[in-house]
Parts: C-alpha cells; structure tokens; sequence
C-alpha cells in the first residue's frame, strides 16, 4: 500500500509534462475588447467589410448577452478587458519547406511530440500548425489541391474562397449563440477551413495542433468544415499548451455541416495545462461545437478525449435536420486534481428516421468533478427517430463527484430514446480477480481504465488511439485506493 | 413574460399575507412560527410564481393558468375554506363516494379544502391520533413542527404554503403502534368561486411503528370529467390547490403511503411532499395520477437523515386531454449505506405532456449508497409530448447508482403477436398498456387498492385512445 501512496503522490504532484515556454517574437494587440480591437484585428488580417461587419455583429451580441448560470461549477470571473485579443508570431513569412521554418518552433513541436519532420512518410497525416492564432505551415497541401479539397487557414480561406466562408460561417453556430460563441465571432483569430467537394473521400486524417502560448492570449479559433454531397472527412484535433499562472481562456467555435450523403468524423484529444495540484492556473476550455446534418443520409460524429484544462465546459452537438441522418458522439473526460468537466452532447432531431447514438464515460479522480449534460430532443416531423444514450461514471477517491443531467424531449410518437447511465467505483472484486492472475493493482486499474474507454477509444483514428491511451494511462496511474 | 404584477394572484396573495400579520388573523401562534412565516414569504416575494426559466420548471409552463383570478382560501378575510362547501354538499357526497375504493377496510378521514371534517370520525386504529393543523399549529408542544419545515430555503409554491397555510391534518402514531387498519384519507376540493386552498399536512410515525395511507384526490362542485355525471354544466369555478405534506418516519418505522390523484378539470394541483426518514425506516410511495385536473405537479422529496433506510418510489401517470402532469421526485442521500428504488411509468394520451424529472443526490458521507431510478414513457398519441431528466449528482465513491429514461411506442413485435392470434388492434392496445402500467401496480400491497386503480386506468383507457 506504501507504495501505492507513493504513486498517489507521484501522480498528483505530476508537473505538467509539456509545460514549458517558447520565446518566439509575437505580434501582440493590446488588452481589451472594443470596436477598436475588433477593427484592429480585422485590419491586421485584411479582412473583407462583410467580415468585419459580421466581427462587429458579434461584438453587440456579446454585450447584450449575460455569463450563463445554469453550469454546474462556480464560474471563475473573467475579465474580459484584460485579455489581448490577438497575437501572430512577427515573422509571418510563407515557408516552402520545413526548413524554413523558426528552428526554435520546430523544436517546440519535437518537444510536443508531434513528427511534423517525419510526416510525409508517417501516417499521411497533413498538419495544419496553428501556432497561437496564425497558420503558419502547411502540409500535404498540394496533394490535397488535387482532389479539390481545401485545407487552410480561415484567414487564407476567407481571402481565398470567400464566397464559401461566407456561405457558411454562422450558419451552423450564429454569431449570438452564446456568450462566448459571440466574443468568439467578434474576436476570432484565425482556424482551419475544410472543404470536401462532391463524391471526393479525403484520403487521409486532416489535423490541426493547436497550442497556446503568449501570455494573457485568450485563443479563439474558429473551425468551419463543409463535407459536400457524398464526400468523407476526418479531422482531428489534439491540444497540448504550456504551463501558465494565470487562467487562459479559450473560446473556439467549431461548426461542421454535411451536405446529402456526406460524413464527418471530428475527434479531439484534449490535453491542455490543467492547473497545479491547487487548481490554481489551468485553461478554461469553453467551446461551442456543433455540426449539423443538412441533406438526407448524412452523418457527423464527435469524439473526443478529454483529459486538460481546469474546466472544460463544451457540448458537441449535431442538428439531425436530413431525413436518415445520423448522429454519433463519444467522449471519454477524465477530471483529477481540481478539474472540472461539464460536457456532454446535443442531438436535435428534426428530419424522419435520425438516429443518434451518445456514449459518455467519466472519470473523476481527486476532487475533480465530472458532469454529463445532455439533451436528446425529438421533433413533431421527426418520425421513428431512434436514440441512445450511455453515460457511465466511475470515481475514484472519496473527494470527487459525478454529476448527470440528461434531458429528453419528445414531441413525436413513433420516436424511441433509450437512456441509462451509471455510477460506480472500480469494483474490488474486479480488482481482486486481475490479482489472482498476478496482475499488480497499478497495472489492474489501467486495464479495466482502459476496458471502460474502449468503446470510445474504439472510435479514434489509429495514431489518436494509441496516444489517447496512453494519455489515460500517465493521469490516473496509481489512482489505486 | 409575465411579472409577478400581471399575476392577479400573486397581489392577492400580497394582500392576504398583509391582512394576516396585521389582525392575528391565525391564532396564538408562535412567534416563531410567524418568523417562519415572515421568512417564507419573503423568499415568495423573491422568487414569486415559477416560470420556465427556473430550472424546475422549464418543461411546465404555469402562465396560462395564473392568467385567472382566484380568491384565497383558508384566511380569514378571504373566503372559501370550510364554509363554502356547504352549498355544494351534496357534491362533495358524491366524490366521497367516487374516492372509496371498494372492500377496503380503512378507517376513513375526510377533508374538504384541506379542513378535516371532524363529524365522520370514530373507531380510530389504536395508537393514531389524529388532530386538525389549525389546532396543532396553536399548540406549544407541536407547533415545532411548523416553525421548522424540512427546507428552510424553499421557494416558490411551499414556501407561498408555509406563509399561508392555515389548517390540515396532523396525525401522529405512537411508538411501537402498529394499527389494525388502513387511514384512507380522502381529500375534496370544491368551489363556487375562483379558489387558492393550502392545506398543509404533518405526519409523525414514532420509533418501530407503522402506518398504511391511501391518499385520495378529488374535485367536487369543479369541472366535470370523470364526475361529469354529477354535476353537469353546474360549475365552472376554477381551484388552485396548493398542498404540503411533511412526513417523518422515525427509526425502525414503516410508512406504506399510497396516493391517487383523480381531480376533475379546471383543477390545478401542486403537490409538494418531504419525507424524512430516521434511522433503518422503510417508506414507500405509490402515486397514481389519472386523466382530469389542468395541472398535477408533484414534487416528491425523500431526505434520508440517517443510515440504513430504505425507500422505493412507485409511479404511474396517465395523462390524457390538454393535461400537464409533472413529477418532480428528489431522493437525497445524506447517510450512509441507504437504498433507494424508484420506478415510474407514464402513459401519455391524446395532447397531453407529461414531466419527469427525477435526482440523486449522494453527499460526501454517503457511502455505500445503492441508488437505481427508472423512468418508462409510453407516447400513444402524435400529440402528446414527453421531457424526461433523470439526475444524478454523487459525491461518494462507494455507491452503486443508475438511472434509465425510455420513450416509445408500442413493441411492434408485441402487437404483431397479439393480432396474429385474433386479437383486434385496439384490444391489443389496451393490453399492452395495461401490462406496461402493471409493473407499477403490481407493487400496491393492499389488494384492494390494487383493484381500485387497475379499474381506474381501464376507465380511463379507453381502446379508442389508441
């Protein structure tokens, strides 16, 4: 059992592994949210008036709108005035190769892990570095040119295929969706942009790493995917950011929409710098995702793995407007320490014969406390709409909570939603059994960890999976107890 | 929105609790009773009437039925309360007679608009006494049970109950009682006139004892539906009851508590019920709302004060017409090794809704926590809507917790293998409704009881809803 303790204390004295901070020249606005930052931004970018008017658009929403209260957790107060809105690294010049690349990036990425120098013979994964707010490099691009797919910044996107971003951006998550999805319209950085044509399955993982670094740089991305009639996509999205004192607040928008017999898979690995074993600093992660299926057989799924961040408060959700659409979403959210997660989903079926399928598996560890919100809503057109939903919750330690909020609508008769959800802690007989076999508790608890996020690891692309678990692994190794 | 100032009752209300702290309206009460009733409406003046704003009453929209004026019943300077009745006396005989369930051997107590009608008493089950809240609330030694109500924070309707209420019933059984018969206890709403009634009601089951209640909710001189019969086109009054039930079950004790809502339309119902269970004390609830009252909210909270108790919630709701039924249920945990099982199924018919909302919640102390909810909704028509919301909040890792929400029809296969053996659609129907409602009635103890509600869901399924 010492020992045990000993990995306890290994564990929540755990610095955070990638916390450290790269000294690249950045290009700051000052702190403060106006007009005038608005327009800043906007200039910085040469942004369309169509733009800038939208930006502005947002900004009035976000001050008519109040801090929400329904959450379950004590928001933090955030000053909104003393984040600087803005920060690209000075030397924006357009790279052709690797090489030309600031060797100090690269050795951050290395540090990250990520093979950005071995790519082109890894995986087929085309990376789209967003390095703070601005793209800076890009990958597998011309490959990609040839299928007619676009992947780029949004910025690059908006310069270069306005009539697309204009087409869609808001159209999923409106400019006064929420608080923050307003601060996200009227500030957004920059972001990637995907755009699949008809019929074109996209040959590889679309990816983007995001990091935050900069101090007091608030990160707003903006995300906008369009799969056209019958295409494929998958993109994923991993976050890893460097140890901070001071809260970082991120606000990302995605917006995904699936035209006739498309399909979207997004999936996310959520690492960001969870605070000390205080809960002091740490990311708040405040995200409003949300896909909808627009023609008949479409299909989006969300998956993610959610590990960062102090409070991590999002809801992927899909419209299910397409007659047959389907809906998926799988998430694994692990809180220890003082963490927080308030996450779940939001399936909306309107069209006939949806479908939504909703696993959710918390982990609460410490006294980090885990909450499910869902919402499964049933139309009056949405005929033999069929859902179900799991969410399962296990605790380990007597400080933490595990908190479930479903909430099921119905306004159609022929609709069928199926709900359960349970509570538990890792059962000693489980434990006992693994053991018997020689299997030490450490290693025990990691299996059936692992054994209970199966099923959402399942869904991840290869190269996700492998780190996801491992993931699982490092935060709640020797949780025994 | 409305403010509290478009809601005619809401400066009725204000007046009448006015008239009542300026005249000693109620009595030799307790000055802190009076504190407790000062407190109580000031948080109503706070909260005033719930809208859909408030979390917990996000799927039950109240407004159109607070567009009507109602009187105040129970206070002096009002009017209604006990007097009123009489006019309608006859009726009132009529729905005692609709609430009685057959071959039942109960002793039976009768209020109208929550005043106990003292005439019909006698034979009472050893060990039970019995006393009217207008009497207890007055006496020194029980009137503790008033000044401290089991949520000292509660808004809206019982906090409205706890700064009004005037009379109801108090029973109280000795330690160690355990009487021969049932209470059934029957509850008459009436009125000639637009009418707020607050009956307020406290239960204290003693150390070891027992206490089997069937509850009874009817309306008379109100509406027609079932009772159309009675009192054809007579009425058109309308009664808000607004009623507040406390329960303590003590350690060791057993409470079997039973309750059918039959009200007629134009009746709007909330029902709020705190039990608090002692030391390994078993209670079981068993509620039943049928087709009728405008509006029947329930809100059902268990407060598990202590270790080793035992707790199972039954349900059934057919809802039928216009109606919102709505039923809120808490079950907390605040000790450890409690179990609690709740099981409620709902029926919803023509363009009704019906509300679910059921929640755990386990505190830190609360180990060895078993916790299991259900929640089945059969929707027969296009119309009717469903929003169920079970929750869990937990705090303790040594628990054992579940909660499962269904919605859907009919088993397709089920109609299909009734049908191929020469049953007609509708029949087939009607079966398999009653079978998904037999889960919860199965659990009724007392057979007669059993009966009486399996008669009131057939009357009440009729084939041609389906």
């Amino acid at each position: 059992m010492a020992n045990d303790n000993e990995i306890i204390d290994n564990i929540a004295n755990k610095e955070y592994e990638f916390g450290f901070v790269t000294d690249i020249e950045m290009d700051v606005a000052p702190a403060g949210l106006n007009e005038e930052t608005i327009r800043y931004i906007s200039a910085k970018k040469n942004e369309p008036d169509w733009l800038l008017d939208w930006r502005l658009k947002g900004l009035q929403a976000f001050g008519r709108q109040k801090l929400p209260e329904w959450q379950n957790f004590a928001l933090p107060t955030i000053d909104f005035q003393k984040i600087s809105y803005y920060a690209a690294p000075k030397s924006k010049k357009k790279y052709d190769s690797l090489d030309q690349v600031d060797p100090e990036l690269l050795a951050t990425f290395e540090k990250l892990g990520i093979p950005l120098s071995e790519q082109k013979t890894l995986a087929g994964v085309a990376v789209d570095v967003v390095f703070d707010s601005v793209s800076v490099t890009t990958t597998y691009k011309e490959k990609l040119r040839e299928l007619g797919i676009i992947f780029c910044s949004f910025g690059e996107a908006v310069r270069e295929h306005p009539e697309l971003v204009r087409k869609y951006v808001g159209s999923v998550v409106p400019y006064s969706d929420n608080i923050f999805a307003a601060l996200n319209a009227a500030a957004f950085s920059d972001g990637s942009f995907v755009y699949i044509p008809k019929g074109v399955r996209c040959p590889m993982e679309l990816s983007t790493y995001f990091r935050i670094n900069t101090e007091n740089t608030g990160q707003f991305e903006r995300t906008l995917i369009i799969a056209d009639e019958g295409s494929y996509v998958s993109y994923l999205e991993g976050c890893t950011a460097p140890m901070r004192d001071e809260n970082q607040l991120h606000a990302a928008v995605v917006e995904l929409i699936a035209l006739e017999n498309a399909e979207i898979k997004y999936s996310t690995v959520q690492n960001w710098y969870p605070g000390d074993k205080d809960g002091k600093g740490g990311i708040y992660n405040f995200v409003t995702k949300r896909g909808i299926c627009k023609g008949a057989n479409a299909k989006i799924s969300w998956t993610q793995v959610e590990t960062g961040s102090a409070i991590t408060w999002k809801y992927p959700s899909v419209i299910l407007q397409g007659d047959n659409s389907t809906g998926e979403f799988y998430s694994v959210a692990v809180t220890r320490n003082k963490q927080i997660a308030d996450t779940g989903t939001k399936m909306h079926h309107i069209g006939r014969n949806t479908r939504s399928r909703i696993i959710s598996k918390g982990i609460s560890a410490g006294q980090g406390q885990n909450s499910y919100r869902g919402l499964v809503q049933i139309g009056p057109k949405a005929d033999e709409a069929r859902n179900f939903t799991q969410c399962d919750s296990l605790l380990i330690g007597d400080r933490c909570g595990a908190h479930t909020f479903p909430y099921i609508e119905s306004k159609n008769n022929t609709a069928t939603v199926e709900h359960e959800a349970t509570t538990s802690k890792i059962g000693e007989d489980q434990i006992f059994y693994l053991n018997q076999r020689g299997i030490d508790s450490e290693k025990a608890v990691a299996l059936i960890i692992n054994g209970y996020a199966r099923e959402v690891l399942n869904q991840l692309p290869m190269e996700f999976a492998v780190e996801a678990q491992k993931l699982l692994s490092i935060t709640l190794e020797g949780s025994v107890g | 929105m409305m403010t509290p100032q478009d809601i005619p009752l809401y400066e009725e209300v204000v007046n009448g609790f006015n008239r009542l702290s300026a005249a000693d309206a109620l009595g030799r009460e307790s000055s802190d009773l009076r504190r407790t009733r000062q407190s109580a409406f000031e948080r109503f003046r706070e909260s005033g009437f719930p809208t859909i704003k408030n979390e917990d009453w996000k799927y039950t929209n109240i407004a159109r039925w607070l567009k009507d004026e109602y009187a105040l019943g129970g206070i002096p300077g009002g009017s209604g309360g006990a007097a009123a009745y009489g006019a309608v006396a006859e009726n009132v005989r009529a729905a005692v007679e609709r609430a009685r369930v057959a071959e039942l051997d109960a002793y039976i107590v009768l209020l109208v608009n929550g005043v106990w009608q003292k005439e019909d008493a006698g034979g009472l089950p050893k060990g039970v006494e019995l006393l009217t809240v207008a009497e207890a609330r007055q006496d020194p030694a029980l009137s503790g049970y008033f000044e401290r109500p089991a949520d000292g924070r509660e808004r809206y309707f019982a906090a409205l109950n706890t700064a009004l209420f005037s009379d109801g019933l108090f029973i109280r059984v000795d330690a160690g009682a355990l009487p021969a018969k049932p209470l059934h206890i029957i509850h008459v709403f009436t009125a000639d006139h637009n009418l707020l009634v607050q009956p307020r009601h406290v239960w204290v089951v003693n150390r070891q004892a027992e206490l089997k209640v069937i509850e009874s909710v009817v309306t008379a001189g109100v509406g027609t539906g079932a009772e159309a019969a009675d009192d054809k086109g007579q009425a058109t009054a309308k009664i808000w009851v607004n009623s507040l039930t406390e329960i303590i079950v003590h350690s060791d004790a057993k409470v079997d508590h039973t309750v059918v809502q039959t009200p007629g339309e134009r009746t709007r119902l909330v029902q709020h019920t705190t039990v608090r269970q002692k030391r390994q004390s078993l209670y079981n609830n068993y509620n039943f709302t049928f087709p009728g009252a405008d509006l029947v909210r329930n809100d059902l909270q268990i407060r598990l004060e202590e270790d080793h108790t035992e707790t199972h919630l039954y349900g059934l709701y057919l809802a039928a017409g216009q109606q919102l039924v709505d039923n809120h249920t808490l079950v907390d945990h605040q000790k450890p090794a409690c179990f609690s099982n709740e099981l409620y199924k709902g029926v919803l018919l023509e363009q009704s809704t019906g509300v679910f909302n059921g929640k755990v919640y386990v505190h830190r102390d609360a180990q060895k926590t078993n916790a299991f909810q259900q929640n089945n909704n059969l929707v027969i028509s296009k119309k009717a809507t469903i929003d169920s919301k079970p929750e869990l909040e937990i705090f303790a890792d040594d628990v054992k917790c579940s909660h499962g929400s269904t919605v859907g029809q009919f088993s397709e296969e089920a109609l299909f293998y009734l049908r191929a053996r020469g049953i007609s659609e509708d029949t087939a129907k009607g079966l398999l409704i009653n079978a998904f409602a037999f889960d919860v009635t199965e659990k009724i103890k007392t057979a007669a009881v059993e009966a009486h509600v399996n008669q009131l869901i057939s009357q009440h399924i009729p084939l041609t809803h389906a």
